[in-house]
Formats: C-alpha cells, structure tokens, sequence
C-alpha cells in the first residue's frame, strides 16, 4: 500500500483544517501535534532503543522553560528563542544520559525519575529565576503567529519538520544500530557497536525533540509551570506510545490522536469523576488490544507476535 | 524482529474517529439559551474534600436562581472540568471551555497557582473570569486587571484579623510553619508583616517550610521544641494539618505554645481530628452552628437547614455546610447578580458593573464587591477551638469584623499593581 | 529564601538527637511494612505494581471503617487492624485473577500501565465509597500519650511500630526461609518457568503472592491510620516512596528493601533539618546517588 499516497492525503486535510474545523478543533490539533512528537522522540529511546524512561519529562520542561526564559527575562525574540530550547534539552539529556545509560530496565526508568524530579526541583525551587509554583505567566508569541490558525500552521511546520527528522535518525545505520541493540546488546557490541555512546546518543537525541515539543509547547500554552517537569508528565508518552503501538514510527502519532481525543471526550463527559473511565479504558485497550491502536486496524491481517523481545 | 510500517486500515480507523467525533459535539451544542459559565476546579485528589461542598453550594444557588426566573430571563449553568490540581490543565480546560463550549464566563479554582493561570489566559482571551475558591491575594491586587474578579475573600483578610487576635496574646517570640508553596509563602509574609506592624516587638525566632503535602513532620515538631518560641503560626491545611497536627499532640507541641492557624477551625479538619484537635487554637473559619453567628445572622440557621436538605438529597456523604458550600453559594450569586445589573453578557458591560462596585445580602452577612480591584469583602469570623455541647470540637468565642475594615486600601492596591507592573518591565 | 530551622544549637543535644533517630526509624519501619510488599510481587511475579499503594489507601480506609462500626471498647482497635489488611489481601487476590492473569505474558510496561489502570480506578473508587472528606483514626487508649526517651517525650504510638515491624520482617524471614511456601517464592524468583516445570502449580502462586503482598500494604495502611489524615492522595504519597525504597534496595532483595527503608526513614528525619531546601527531592537525589554507585540498588541482582 502506498504510505506516501497516504501520507500526502493527510497533509493535504491537515493543510485545509482551518477552513473546515471551529478553531477549538485546531487547538486541540495542535496539541495533538505537540505530544505525538514528544511521544515519537520518546519512542526513540523505548521502541527503537529498548529503553524506557520514566523522568523524559524534564526535557520537555527544559525546552519550554529556556524559550519561556530567554523571551521573557532576556526579551529575546520567539523565533530566536524557540532552537535553544533543544540544545538546552539535549545537553542537559547528554549530561544526565551519561550516567543513565549504564544502567539498565527498573533501574535505568528510575534513574531517569530521579534525575527528572531534581530538575522539578530546581525549577520549583527557583522562584525568582522561574517563578516557582506558580511558573511563568504571558508567555505569547509574536503578534503574527499569535492567533490559533496562525499557530496551528507553525506548530504542523515545526513538528512535521521534526518527524522527518526523526525518521531519517531511524531509518540510518545509527537508528538500525539501536535496534541492533535493543534486541541483542551482547551480539551488537560483538560484530563492533560501541553499545554506551549509541545509546547516549539516542538518549541525547531524545532529549533534544523532546525540547523541541516542550517550546512550541510553551508559546501555545502561554505559560510553563513546573508540572512541566514532574512525574505524571513523564507517563504520558509512555501511555502515548503504548497505546498508539511503538512498533510503527507513526504509532506514536495515532496513539496521541487517540489518546487525546479520549481524554477530552472523558473530561466533557465525566469531569468529576473521569479517573474512573479513563482507567477503566486503559485497562481495557491493554487487555483487549495487544498492539495498541495500530494494532487494532492490523490485528486481523497478522497473527500476534510478542510485543518486544523483553 | 521487524518493525512495521503503518498500514491504510490505522488510518480508516483514525478517519473514523475523528468523522465521530466532529459530529457528536456539532449535536450537543444544540442549545444557546441558558447562560453557561465554565467552572474549573480540582475534582480529583486531595482538593475534593473543599471542592466537593463547594460544587453543591454552587448548585444549591443556581436551583435558586433558576427558580427565581434565572438571570434575564435565562437559566444559569455552571459546565465543570477538573484541572487535577495543574495549572496547565486549567488553562487546557479554559481553552476548551471558551473555543469549544462557548461558555459566557470564565469561574473557578482553588490553587493559586491555577487562579493565576486561568487569569493571564482570561486577559489573553478578553474573557471574564471569576475567580471563586482560591485565596491568592496577588489574584486581584499584584496580578489583577479587568478581567478578573473574585467572589470569595483573598489571604490577607483573614490571616490580618488572625494577626490582630494574635498581637492581643501575651506572646513576643512567634515560630511558623507554613508549606513551602506559594500560598504558604504569601500567608507568613502577609502575618508576619502585619503583626510587626501593630506589635514592633515581637521576634520571629524560626521558620519551618514543610514541602506541600509532606507527612511526617516529626523533625519540624523536634526543632518547634527546640525553638524557645511562645506561640506557632501554621498556615498548613487539609489533610497536611490533620497530619501535622495529630503527630504534634503527643510531643506536647500545644502545651509550650499558642498556635494560631486560620484553617484549623474548619469542620473539615475539626471533625477527623475529634479528641485530638487543638483546643485553645486561635483560627478563622465558619461556624454557621455558633450561637453568636446565630444571633447576629437570624437567616443563617435558615440557610444551614436548607444547605443540608440539599446535601443529603445529592447524595453527599457529609451533609454540613462548610466554608467552601458557603464560598460556592455565594459564587453563583454574585456572578448571576453582576450579569443581571449590567443587563447583558458582554463582559465589557459586566466589568463596568462590577468596577462601579455593589453590595449583596447573605445568610452570613454583607458581602461588598470592590469596584477598585473586582475584589469581594465578606464578614470575617475569629475564633477558638473549644469542645462544643456534643463534645465535638468546634470554633467557638466567634468575634466578627468585616473585611473592608481590615484589607488593604484601593490605593495600597494600586502601589502594588504598579510594583508589580514596574517588575515585569524590566 | 530564608530557612533558618535553628538546627545547628541543639545538634549536640544528645537526647533530643536520640528521639530524632527514633522517628527516623519508626518512620523507616513504616516504608518497609509497605515497601516490602510491592518489592515481593515484583521479585516473584515482575510486575511493578503501581497500584500498591492504593492498597495501602484502601487499608487505611477500612481501618477507618471498622472503627467507625465496632463498638468503643480498647480490644476494636487491634480487631481492625487485623481485619483491615484481609480485606485489602482480598481485594488484591480478585484483582490478580480477573485482571492480571490476563497479562503475564505480555511486555512488562503493558502491566505496570495496567496496573497504573488501576491505580486510577480504586482511587476513584474510595472517592465514590468513602466520599471526599478527610478521615482519621484515633490511637488506641494505651498508645495515645508519650513516653519519656533520655526525658524527651516520644509518642508511644511509633513504640508499636518500632515492634512491629521488625518483628514482621523476621516472620517474613522465617517464611521465605524456613517454610515449602517460601522456599517456593524464592524458586519462583529465580526461576519461574523450571518451576512449572516441576510441577508446581504456578498461577496458585502468583495468586497468593498477589494477595500477600497487598495483604502487607494494607498491614502498612492500617497501621499508619492512627498517625496521618486518611485521605485522598495517600495512594501517590506512599508509592513514590515505596518505589525509591525499592529501588534503592534492589528489586526483588528483602534485606534490601530493609536496610533501604531504615535508610530513608532517617534521612527524611534528617535530612529535612540538614538540606531544608531541597526536601522535596531528597529520596530523589539518594536514589540517583545509589543508583550511580550501585547500579542493581544497594543488594540487588544483576539482571538477566
């Protein structure tokens, strides 16, 4: 089947959206966008590398609070502020990764959760740099970009040109090396992998989208807080990713789709008590859907295959 | 191993999805009349134990209302959503309120932090917002402007007359414990600088910033002994205080010294706490049962009846009304009051009324809606933990003063507003 | 920010130094009721369990209950907290078989969501059942005052629990060690499918693994009613905590999970005075630093 006739099928209706949709369907589009390309950088690390993270959050933060930062305390402009976000992302990621790729499973995601609560930390703590808990507020874009249409195109700009991106890291010998490794580190570093520095590198590179994510983030949000950072912020592409399938590159995408539509839907819904539903629902996408939303269209043309190796 | 590429049946899922969920909001959204105000507040966690009587509050005003004819011949309708306690979900729910519900106003909150949020997004939007159940004074005095207004009393009411009863006490050395969060922040300053304000020799001798939500406290109650202070302030609430509090009592923490704690005479916490609360705590709180709110306020035991009817019928387990169920009344009164006068939803027009100012009758007293900052004064009650007629604890020796006595002035607001404006400049 | 705690004048007062240790290890012994729980259904079954500490959540809450329905006389108080936990042990055996029996063979993430699922869900469900307020127990009479430690007063309360605890982890030792049931678990930690192979009715295993495991955290719950508001949000308290202490330990090792508990009880004692700024992340940074020193947790073992 033709993935590239789809593929320009999609990015012809995503390019009509605004013509056709109300602007809170663009909104939530947006959104949609933001956190596929968290989840994909994520699924870098977890579907492509074997490993998971549980503090991926704080890049995220990072990305959107050195944008918020730089714009706001230093009056740099967005646009110039918006490509330090990853560097800071990925240097922190490079810098944290070092110590987390010698780690492995339980203990490499709980590493990871601790390095990501001590940047929580750092920006919960420092209230005259970052505002605290109650983070920074009137963080907009410039005046041409600051209506949703406008923004909506720039984010799809931003986050299609990351997915290429990302797709050409996975489709190169680096990205066939890490899955090299995720399936047998021991074989890889036999036939000459230098198994630390890929997956330090596919940690960093992480870190870096996940940056990326974290600015337009912060501009769309108009403002970041330090929740950015914490735990629960973590576990979403991780649900994201789970739920969407991480076996497909585009898993991620459809498991944001699905994954966010789900969680408006539950909040228009049950707005008192939607942790029920919305548990009850991942319960049963587990138990009911073994390969995800991806899985659900696949499922009667494969057989079922264990999920991953491990 | 391979991985897989997506195939066209993920995306005729994925059309169908979305075909679905076009239409279904399209057939919901087939009503305009009532006037519907989004309320945004925490519905899941620790906060439910305030939020709960609040909503029911809330819905017990707007029966009324509705009953009465609604508000310009319309049906008033609060559309709820929970920000789980982040400020980024508040403002997600407030996009999603006002883009897609096309609600009239903005309402809601309990956490600063998210009252703020919602602010800086209703000044973006240029959409009222009513800011309900959070107490942050920066709301409507350091960060305020006209699209914020808010109907319930802010921190420095209440913790100025707890400073007051507090300066009558024959205690200099005073130790805090406050968490360690904004509003924790923002209630020690606001005692502290007001009670060395009115009594320049008192010495504050310690601090202690338990993390918000922390559970055990033994090493802050250790070092509150060691401390050589007469009297304690604790600006810790909820389930953190009952903590706090039940691990004091057997060190003997409230036989050294004086605590003065604002939420302490909230049933909320009274009730869990039974023998152990702290009698002899100076706190602020509501008492609707006190025989001098009674006397003072003839509808009050009126409201209160009504107030647990209401409760039991909607199946709350605890049917008292608290501050919060008076806080959500009130809410829903006085936005409905604000629409009314300004005979339009147009939140120019409400905004013109409510900075001209008003004020409204309640089962409590009188609120004043301050037309400077869009800042409502209620009646503040101080008073004593004591062991009521049933043996229960309660707040008792009530004294009330109203807030417009004691809050800072509409020209202190501006110096603030203009500190702070002068702040962001730089 | 100003966080002057006037520690440094009394560091060196002995007595008040001693009862600051014992708090330390009263609260260290609370972690390791509950900790222990969750590092045993991960050892044998490897399922990290996110929703042990609403276990610990839905103890309590029966604690409150039973005391709420039983009458006042001191012999309610030690009923219920023999009770309470057999409610939770209960409720943990029913999860165990409808839900994650379905899932044992699927990747290890898909559970921990399963059980993040489920978390969700009973959180919700103790809302619904229990409503939003806060709850407490009262101590028991004899345990409601305070002893004198080198004359400092020390709640007498922590003295059950100072008792307690250790004397549960050598019930559990002599379980794990001198018993067919525990000899089972430990084969089944190391090897579960030779276990099956042998004969050895597996999925029972897991079952009552399971239900012990959660029938300790709801011990830990129980045990915990008297000293905290029961309330919403204990279950997220709890099993951030349980999970550091895990961790650090090494997943799977008992010992571990005990000397890591006494070890952050302690430092949550201490470490509040010593490094008040940072409280909020200090089971956090002890893990990153273990974790980099020891990358298997303090006794764990090394993996696959």
């Amino acid at each position: 089947m033709s993935t590239r006739l789809w593929l320009g099928i999609a990015l012809a209706v995503l390019l009509v959206l605004p013509l056709v949709l109300p602007v809170f369907f663009l909104v939530l589009a947006i959104e949609i966008a933001i956190v596929a390309l968290f989840a994909t950088s994520f699924n870098l690390l977890m579907g492509y590398g074997g490993m998971v993270s549980f503090g991926h959050a704080a890049y995220f933060a990072l990305g959107a609070y050195t944008a918020a930062l730089l714009v706001k305390k230093a009056g740099v402009p967005m646009l110039l502020a918006l490509p330090v976000a990853p560097v800071v992302a990925g240097l922190a990621a490079l810098g944290f990764g070092y110590f987390i790729v010698r780690l492995t499973h339980t203990y490499f995601a709980m590493l990871s959760l601790a390095f990501g609560q001590i940047v929580y930390t750092i920006i919960f703590k420092w209230t005259p740099l970052t505002g605290g808990d109650n983070g920074l507020l009137n963080v907009w874009p410039p005046a041409f970009l600051r209506s949703q249409i406008a923004y909506y195109y720039f984010t799809l700009v931003v986050v299609g040109l990351s997915l290429l991106a990302l797709h050409a890291i996975v489709s190169s010998p680096f990205g066939y090396a890490l899955r090299a490794i995720r399936e047998n580190p021991r074989r890889a570093r036999y036939i000459g992998v230098n198994v630390r520095r890929h997956q330090l590198y596919a940690f960093a590179l992480s870190g870096v989208f996940s940056g990326i994510a974290g600015g337009i983030f912060a501009f769309y949000n108009g403002s970041v807080f330090p929740d950015f950072a914490y735990f629960n912020k973590s576990f979403e592409p991780l649900v994201v990713v789970l739920l969407g399938g991480m076996q497909s590159f585009l898993g991620p995408l459809a498991g944001a789709f699905g994954f966010k539509v789900l969680e408006w839907l539950i909040s228009k819904w049950a707005p008192i008590y939607w942790p029920l539903f919305l548990g009850a629902v991942v319960i049963a996408v587990i138990v009911v859907l073994p390969r995800g939303f991806v899985g659900l269209a696949e499922g009667w043309r494969w057989r079922a295959r264990p999920a991953t190796g491990k | 191993m391979y991985m897989r590429r997506t195939s066209a049946g993920t995306w005729i899922v994925v059309l169908i999805v979305l075909l679905g969920v076009a239409v279904g909001p399209t057939i919901a959204a087939a009503q305009g009349k009532p006037i519907r105000i989004g309320e945004i507040n925490s519905y899941s966690g620790v906060a439910t134990v305030y939020t709960f009587p609040y909503k029911e509050g809330l819905a017990l005003a707007t029966k009324e209302i509705n009953d009465a004819g609604g508000v310009l011949g319309r049906p008033l309708e609060f559309v709820h959503r929970d920000d789980k306690l982040k400020p980024d979900e508040a403002v997600k729910a407030a996009r999603e309120l006002v883009l897609q519900e096309k609600v009239d106003f903005l309402a809601g909150c309990i956490t600063s932090a998210v009252g703020l949020a919602i602010s800086a997004y209703a000044k973006e939007a240029k959409h009222l917002y009513f800011a309900t159940h959070c107490q942050t004074s920066r709301l409507t005095w350091d960060d305020g402007h006209k699209y914020v207004a808010h109907t319930t009393n802010n921190v420095n009411q209440y913790v100025r007359v707890a400073a007051r009863k507090a300066a009558t006490l024959p205690v200099k050395k005073w130790a805090h414990i406050s968490p360690d969060y904004e509003y924790g922040h923002n209630m020690w300053e606001e005692f502290s600088t007001y009670l060395k304000q009115i009594k320049p020799d008192v010495q504050f001798v310690q601090q202690n910033w338990p993390k918000l939500g922390e559970t055990d406290h033994s090493s802050y109650i250790t070092a509150l002994l060691q401390s050589g202070a007469e009297g304690v302030f604790s600006s810790v609430w909820g389930s953190q205080h009952i903590n706090f509090l039940k691990q004091a009592r057997p060190f003997g923490l409230f036989d050294k010294m004086r605590l003065v704690a604002p939420s302490v005479g909230n049933p909320d916490e009274l009730d869990p706490l039974g023998k152990e609360a702290p009698l002899g705590a100076i706190t602020t709180g509501f008492n609707p049962y006190d025989e001098n709110m009674q006397k003072w306020h003839p509808k009050l035991a009126d409201w209160s009846k009504k107030y647990v009817e209401w409760a039991k019928a909607r199946g709350m387990k605890d049917t008292q009304p608290k501050l919060g169920a008076s806080w959500g009344y009130a809410s829903a009164y006085i936005i409905a009051e604000a629409i009314k006068r300004a005979k339009s939803t147009d939140p120019d027009k409400v905004i013109g009324v409510l900075t001209e100012g008003f004020d409204m009758e309640f089962p409590w007293g009188k609120v004043t809606m301050r037309g400077c900052d869009q800042q409502a004064i209620p009646p503040q009650w101080i008073g004593v933990v004591k062991l009521g007629k049933d043996g229960k604890p309660t707040m008792g020796d009530v004294e009330e003063i109203h807030g417009k006595d004691i809050v800072r002035s509409c020209d202190e607001v501006a110096k603030l507003r203009a500190a702070a404006a002068a702040k962001q400049q730089k | 920010m100003d966080t002057i705690t006037g520690l440094f004048p009394w560091i060196t007062n002995g007595p008040l130094l001693a009862v600051q240790v014992l708090s330390g290890l009263s609260v260290g012994m609370f972690l390791f009721l509950v900790s222990v729980g969750m590092s045993l259904i991960f050892g044998v079954t490897r399922i990290v369990n996110l929703a042990h500490g609403s276990f610990y959540m839905v103890g309590a809450y029966l604690m409150v209950s039973l005391m709420e329905v039983l009458p006042d006389r001191p012999w309610a108080f030690w009923l219920a907290l023999l009770v309470a936990p057999l409610g939770v042990a209960a409720l943990g055996a029913v999860i165990e078989m409808t839900l994650l029996r379905l899932i044992y063979h699927r990747d290890p993430l898909m559970q921990l969501i399963m059980t993040f699922g489920l978390l969700l869900v009973i959180g919700t469900l103790v809302l619904l059942v229990w409503g939003p307020d806060n709850k407490s127990v009262s101590r028991p009479d004899i345990l409601a005052g305070s002893v004198k430690v080198f004359g400092q007063p020390f709640p007498s309360y922590y003295l059950l629990v100072l008792g307690l605890a250790p004397a549960t982890a050598i019930a559990l030792w002599l379980v794990f060690y001198r018993t067919r049931w525990g000899m089972l678990i430990r084969a089944a930690t190391v090897d579960r499918e030779m276990l099956g192979a042998l004969g050895v009715n597996v999925a029972a295993l897991y079952t009552q693994v399971f239900a012990f495991g959660s029938w300790l955290a709801g011990f830990g719950g129980a045990l915990a009613a008297p000293t905290v508001a029961v309330a919403l949000g204990m279950d997220a308290d709890v099993l951030t905590t349980a999970f550091v202490v895990v961790v650090v330990g090494g997943l799977g090792s008992f010992a571990g999970s005990f000397i890591s508990a006494l070890l952050v009880g302690e430092l949550q004692s201490f470490g509040i005075l010593v490094f008040p700024a940072i409280s909020i992340v200090l089971i956090f940074a002890l893990m990153a630093v273990v974790l980099i020193v020891r990358p298997w947790g303090l006794l764990g073992r090394p993996e696959e």
